[in-house]
């Protein structure tokens, strides 16, 4: 089997029932999907397939053979993020982190898909992912600001430390 | 002051969106073991035979750990305090709720491990559970806990937690009314995003490294110590990024058992617990009974409250004694009430044993005290606010426990909540301070309050 994960060809050596999520976490060292529930109830292990959110725990590798699939990996990096994560970090919708990376895939699906900053379409959108941090509304802040276009200068300084300016939208 | 008042960026929230943050399971630990355990499907049972032979006879188990392995089994999460320990890390004669663990299983991957955990050979002696709190105190309920069905060991050991304030019998007669609610917060479970999950490698220095998703690490580091009878610096604890805990990590949940299979072993071992489990046999927030009896006058002053807390604690003490004690200090809420009397038990039943989460032991009282200000009000026809404020802590005013308030903030809260709701208020509330009463906001039962407090 063969996948493409985050633009890199992939040979896959699992076998073939061997949930997506395991493949990308054991076999590939892509951490970035979350084992929550591995029952498809928390969001927490969502990667795009050929752009589609879908939950990894629930996906055996064999059903997306040859599929492209996108992780948080394939986003920016912390010099140069991409806006949904500028977004993300801005509103400080990232708390304990941990189903950030799925809210942070599923999201990029909503706006690639040209979903607005209504925020009713957003949390429909959004509604399989479990956040226990939040409260849900930073979330929706953030999605809705990347979604708006609004920009952010998250940047790195010599300490390892970060600043945000913010651009456009509301704080 | 570069901080106060300033909007600070997040110092982890680049890792968290690029994937970064390194929690307990992205550790990369080659020949990493799996960890399973054999749960009780009982709530309440003897362990009659028990025999772990089976399981370690299957190709690709690494080890098998019994009570029989732990140096020291029993050790209570106030054992540091001088508080016997009442809990074992495993069970040994006998199991007391659903999911208390009996055997725990490390082998080459996940489904190994559940196969010899199916294969460990155990009859169990079903006993009739203890499930409701109110029951716990009939002549005939199950003897479920070696303790007796509550806690006894308070201080002075007080077999409760008991709070006495003022004269409650005058209160009570000089009432116009008497307003009573029961009160019975459920169960809740923390639900972390990441379940309980831990990593340990035996290092060649003869020392393990314990990758820990620990709310408490320290704590957890003398928890796992004390149960393997060997010096702290025999461990090396890495800890700090938390898949969410809000005090379902602040007890020690996987850490020892995987230090003694990875010892046993001489292996790494992984345990990660299901979701399943996780709702099933982790710790929850505590189910409370709470009845009130509060002494009323009709113009809304709050002379006396009698009160009665059944804690449900589940099979084990772990830090039920320490919510109770907090419960029994805020039970008057933002409020001051010159007469008391408190009685709070920590009531053993055969349910998952509850302990920290977010304010435990505060919030179930504050839901209790608020709901019955507001049911005070209803029945005297009152504003909800008003009745709030009248009785308001003051600066000057005593607490439960017999703390005097130098900077109460109920007052101001109330003001604000009704700003901002645009609850209009006569003109001597909406004035209100939170400064010592005077006038007509300090009749006479109030003015010999302060001292007057006995709290064990």
């Amino acid at each position: 089997m063969n996948l493409t994960v985050n633009g890199v060809a992939q040979e896959i050596e699992s076998p073939p029932l061997t949930t997506l999520l395991d493949v990308l976490r054991e076999e590939l060292g892509v951490n970035s999907p979350k084992v929550g529930c591995e029952q498809g109830g928390c969001g927490a292990c969502t990667v795009l397939v050929d752009g589609e959110p879908r939950r990894s725990c629930l996906v055996p590798v064999a059903a997306v053979d040859g599929a492209d699939i996108a992780t948080v990996e394939g986003l920016g990096t912390p010099e140069d993020l991409a806006p949904i994560q500028a977004a993300f970090v801005h509103h400080y919708a990232a708390q304990c982190g941990f189903c950030t990376s799925g809210l942070l895939m599923a999201a990029k699906a909503y706006i690639d898909g040209g979903g607005t900053d209504d925020r009713e379409a957003i949390a429909e959108a959004l509604g399989g992912h479990v956040c226990r941090c939040t409260g849900y509304v930073k979330i929706l802040d953030a999605v809705a600001a990347a979604a708006r276009g609004d920009e952010f200068d998250i940047s790195v300084t010599a300490e390892g430390q970060y600043t945000t300016m913010h651009s456009g939208g509301e704080t | 002051m570069k901080a106060v008042g300033a909007r600070l960026p997040r110092y982890d929230g680049v890792a968290h969106v690029t994937g970064r943050t390194v929690f307990v399971e992205d550790w990369d630990v080659p020949g990493v073991g799996w960890v399973k355990a054999l749960r009780s499907p009982h709530p309440h049972a003897g362990i009659e035979k028990l025999d772990p032979a089976p399981a370690e006879k299957i190709k690709g188990v690494r080890a098998v750990v019994t009570a029989a392995d732990v140096p020291l089994n029993v050790y209570g999460h106030l054992s540091a305090l001088g508080i016997p320990g009442d809990e074992p890390l495993l069970a040994d004669t006998e199991v007391r709720y659903q999911g208390q663990p009996v055997a725990v299983v490390a082998a080459d991957d996940e489904e190994i491990a559940q196969a010899a955990v199916d294969a460990i050979e155990v009859e169990w002696e079903v006993r009739e559970p203890l499930l409701d709190v109110r029951k716990a105190f009939d002549p005939d309920a199950p003897q479920i806990h070696q303790w007796g069905n509550w806690y006894p060991h308070f201080e002075a050991e007080m077999d409760h937690r008991q709070i006495r304030k003022g004269d409650i019998d005058k209160a009570f007669a000089d009432a116009d009314l008497i307003v009573q609610g029961v009160y019975r917060p459920a169960a809740i479970e923390q639900l972390p995003i990441e379940t309980q999950v831990c990593q340990v490698v035996p290092e060649a220095n003869g020392r393990l490294t314990i990758y820990s998703c620990t709310q408490a690490l320290y704590f957890s580091m003398g928890v796992v110590a004390a149960h393997l009878q060997q010096p702290l610096n025999k461990f090396k604890f890495v800890g700090g990024t938390v898949g969410g805990g809000f005090g379902g990590k602040v007890d020690t949940a996987t850490e020892t058992l995987c230090c003694l299979l990875a010892l046993k072993s001489g292996k790494p071992t992984k345990w990660r617990w299901t979701r399943e489990e996780e709702f099933l046999c982790s710790s929850t927030r505590a189910p409370w009974h709470m009845e009130i009896a509060d002494a009323v006058t009709k113009d809304g002053w709050i002379l006396g409250r009698r009160m009665v807390t059944l804690h449900d604690s589940g099979a084990y003490a772990r830090f039920s004694p320490y919510g109770v004690t907090k419960h029994s200090f805020h039970h008057t809420g933002a409020y001051t009430i010159p007469n008391l009397h408190f009685d709070g038990w920590v009531v053993f039943t055969n349910r998952t044993p509850t302990s920290a989460m977010r304010g435990f032991g505060v919030t179930s009282v504050s839901f209790a005290t608020e709901t019955h200000m507001s049911r005070i009000a209803q029945e005297l026809g009152m504003d909800p606010f008003e009745i709030r404020l009248k009785n308001a802590n003051r600066i000057g005013d005593t607490s439960p426990n017999g703390v005097v308030y130098t900077d109460p903030s109920t007052v101001p809260t109330i003001l604000a909540i009704a700003d901002h709701l645009g609850h209009e208020l006569p003109a001597d509330y909406r004035t209100m301070t939170t400064e010592p009463r005077s006038g007509d906001l300090l009749p006479e039962h109030l003015v010999a309050q302060l001292g007057n407090v006995e709290a064990h």
